[in-house]
């Protein structure tokens, strides 16, 4: 096991229990993510990709096997553990944005700074600026969710995302609800981003975006059936696949 | 997440949805207000009769036979001679005794009919009954069973408007009587009204009634008026030749009160009362409790992918159930300041109404009805609002956010 890795599972699995009938989900993970990775988790509808990000992001926990988060195994944690964790060290940009409604720009970023455990007040304002300013919306900050177009509100997202600056920023489909310049924009958001340090696990059934990335993870029926660095191959490797 | 933080967020989610906050709250503005209205009217009205009762002097007695309350003045069971023996008591003082003439009251052609009393001239005195102008009555007017009387500013203004009635003649039952003195307002006590009052000398109200015996004594204890009441229900017994080692009331042909047991009894009888209406109140606060439960249910469940975002940045369950129980307490607590306002508001309207009728009566908010209020405010919250809270609280991140 290395410490330079930053995420880690060891035989992981996921199964939901739902009145005694166990549905199987994800088999046998085996990932290892480094620090600074972008990394793009590709997969059919259903194969499995979003629970896996959901585990990873601390959203949902494993059934068995090993996550290591810095090295520190997470099956012991507790829901305020996993409460910090989430405040601290993960962020997420959902498909569907998820903005407050009826809130600013400005509040939406802001949300985050509200359950960090060691940012002070004082510091609050100047983060969310900051991180609007990042995202191009420095005009748009005192407007309401429902004034921005799309694009704009993911770019809202991402600001929120890296307002707390996390180890890890998870995007769930970031460009499914987006035309192709906007989804363009997020996606050179993104990239930006990761040239920045960060760490980001983009999770996509579209193959433009998951271009994106510099690691490509294919998944399918709750299997890894191919990670590479090699974008090429890692969609022969798919097409091989499903040949 | 800070407390001043977790207050700002509920106080947020409540300012946007003002419309339903405000139906929400309407329930517990009706339960509050309604609560601070019955217990302050039930303190004002107590107040108002117990200042009525101590103006008459609390060292006031009167002995009346058993069932006066129920049959008038016609029993038959207090003597003269109980008067003369009673007067003799060192414990009392100012004894009087009084008959009750059952008679009209005419003057030419207006004719009242009020409570006609015949007693001596303590009889004032020991009812705290003040004299506008005129005279009242005094010994010579008993001695002589003089045909004079003194009348209630009520009964005076019935019969003569607004001239003077002192030297007019006035008809009561088959006697003529003339009017000496006329007494100040003083309004009502209990259902009887004092400005009707008529008073004539208790030998004439004898002779003129042809009771032979007394309606009832009133008189003034010295010192405590148990002891007086001890002595008085001794010596009844012995004259009246009961035999009642056990001190049962109900045995006894008389009944001896002083305006304090009268005052404890009113204050018993209206803070039951009081307590009562308060408890039907109340009711109308639990109705108001369930709708706030009702309304936050809908919140959470209309907020659920904004309950899964706020976990998936940081939040822990209790900021969520923090989070939840403040919007619940606040708008129970601001519905509670708005019902508490509104509760004394009409509280006090009604009693500048009443004091129309009744005289000078002064509004009484008891805090109290104050911290009565605000604690079943901050409850009905905190007990309505925990399920509901608890429930938000309890929501898996992942699922919240899948929530369509």
């Amino acid at each position: 096991m290395s410490f330079s890795s930053l995420i880690q599972t060891v035989d992981l699995c996921k199964s939901y229990d739902n009145d005694g009938v166990v549905t199987p989900v994800l088999y046998d993970i085996n990932l290892t993510i480094n620090r600074g990775e972008f990394i793009s988790i590709m997969g059919p509808s259903g194969s499995g990709k979003s629970t896996l990000m959901h585990i990873l992001g601390f959203l949902d926990l494993h059934s068995t096997g090993k996550y290591l988060f810095q090295g520190q195994a997470t099956a012991s944690f507790g829901d305020d553990d996993l409460a910090r964790i989430r405040a601290t060290r993960v962020s997420f940009v959902f498909q569907a944005f998820n903005l407050l409604p009826r809130t600013t720009v400005k509040e939406n970023v802001m949300l985050p700074l509200l359950y960090h455990p060691t940012i002070p007040p004082s510091e609050r304002e100047e983060r969310t600026l900051k991180a609007i300013e990042l995202v191009g919306l420095a005009d748009r900050k005192d407007y309401y969710s429902s004034q921005l177009s799309g694009g704009q509100k993911q770019r809202v997202a991402i600001a929120r995302s890296l307002v707390t600056n996390p180890d890890v920023i998870f995007a769930d489909e970031p460009t499914g609800n987006l035309d192709s310049a906007s989804g363009v924009a997020v996606m050179q958001a993104l990239q930006k981003l990761n040239d920045d340090g960060h760490t980001i696990i983009l999770v996509t059934h579209e193959r433009t975006t998951a271009e994106h990335a510099k690691r490509i993870v294919h998944i399918r029926d709750g299997r890894i059936v191919s990670d590479s660095t090699d974008f090429q191959r890692a969609i022969a490797g798919k097409t091989e696949q499903l040949k | 997440m800070l407390l001043s933080d977790t207050f700002r967020a509920s106080i947020r989610a409540i300012a946007v949805n003002k419309n339903r906050a405000f139906l929400t709250m309407l329930g517990i503005i009706i339960g509050v207000a309604s609560v601070v209205l019955m217990v302050s009217i039930g303190k004002t009205f107590q107040s108002y009769i117990v200042g009525l009762v101590e103006s008459f002097g609390s060292n006031t007695m009167d002995i009346a036979p058993k069932g006066f309350e129920k049959f008038g003045g016609n029993l038959e069971s207090m003597t003269f001679e109980d008067y003369d023996a009673i007067r003799k008591l060192s414990t009392v003082e100012r004894v009087v005794p009084v008959i009750m003439v059952a008679k009209s009251v005419k003057y030419g052609k207006e004719e009242v009919s009020p409570m006609v009393l015949g007693g001596k001239k303590d009889i004032f005195g020991n009812y705290g009954l003040k004299l506008e102008h005129g005279r009242l009555l005094d010994d010579s007017d008993d001695e002589g069973a003089k045909s004079v009387a003194v009348i209630g500013a009520q009964s005076a203004l019935d019969l003569f408007g607004n001239s003077d009635p002192i030297g007019r003649k006035i008809t009561i039952g088959d006697g003529s009587f003339q009017i000496v003195g006329v007494l100040q307002t003083m309004g009502s006590f209990l259902t009887q009204d004092l400005d009707k009052l008529v008073f004539i000398p208790y030998a004439t109200a004898r002779s003129l009634s042809g009771q032979k015996y007394l309606s009832y004594i009133t008189l003034k204890t010295v010192g405590d008026p148990e002891l007086a009441k001890q002595d008085i229900t001794a010596l009844l017994r012995q004259r009246h030749k009961i035999t009642n080692p056990t001190n049962d009331p109900d045995k006894d042909d008389f009944i001896a009160r002083s305006a304090k047991q009268v005052t404890q009894t009113i204050g018993t009888v209206t803070l039951g009362l009081t307590l009562f209406l308060a408890l039907i109140a109340g009711i109308s606060l639990l109705v108001g409790g369930i709708g706030i439960m009702n309304i936050m249910l809908v919140s959470v469940t209309e907020r659920t992918r904004e309950i899964g975002l706020r976990k998936a940045v940081g939040a822990r369950s209790r900021d969520i159930l923090l989070q939840f129980l403040f919007e619940a307490v606040s708008l129970t607590v601001t519905g509670g300041i708005i019902g508490m306002v509104l509760g004394a508001g009409f509280g006090w309207f009604l009693t500048r109404l009443a004091a129309r009728f009744l005289g000078p009566l002064t509004f009484i908010l008891s805090p109290s009805a104050i911290l009565m209020a605000f604690v079943m405010a901050v409850g009905t919250g905190l007990v309505f609002g925990i399920f509901p809270a608890k429930h938000a609280a309890s929501l898996s991140p992942m699922e919240a956010l899948r929530f369509e």
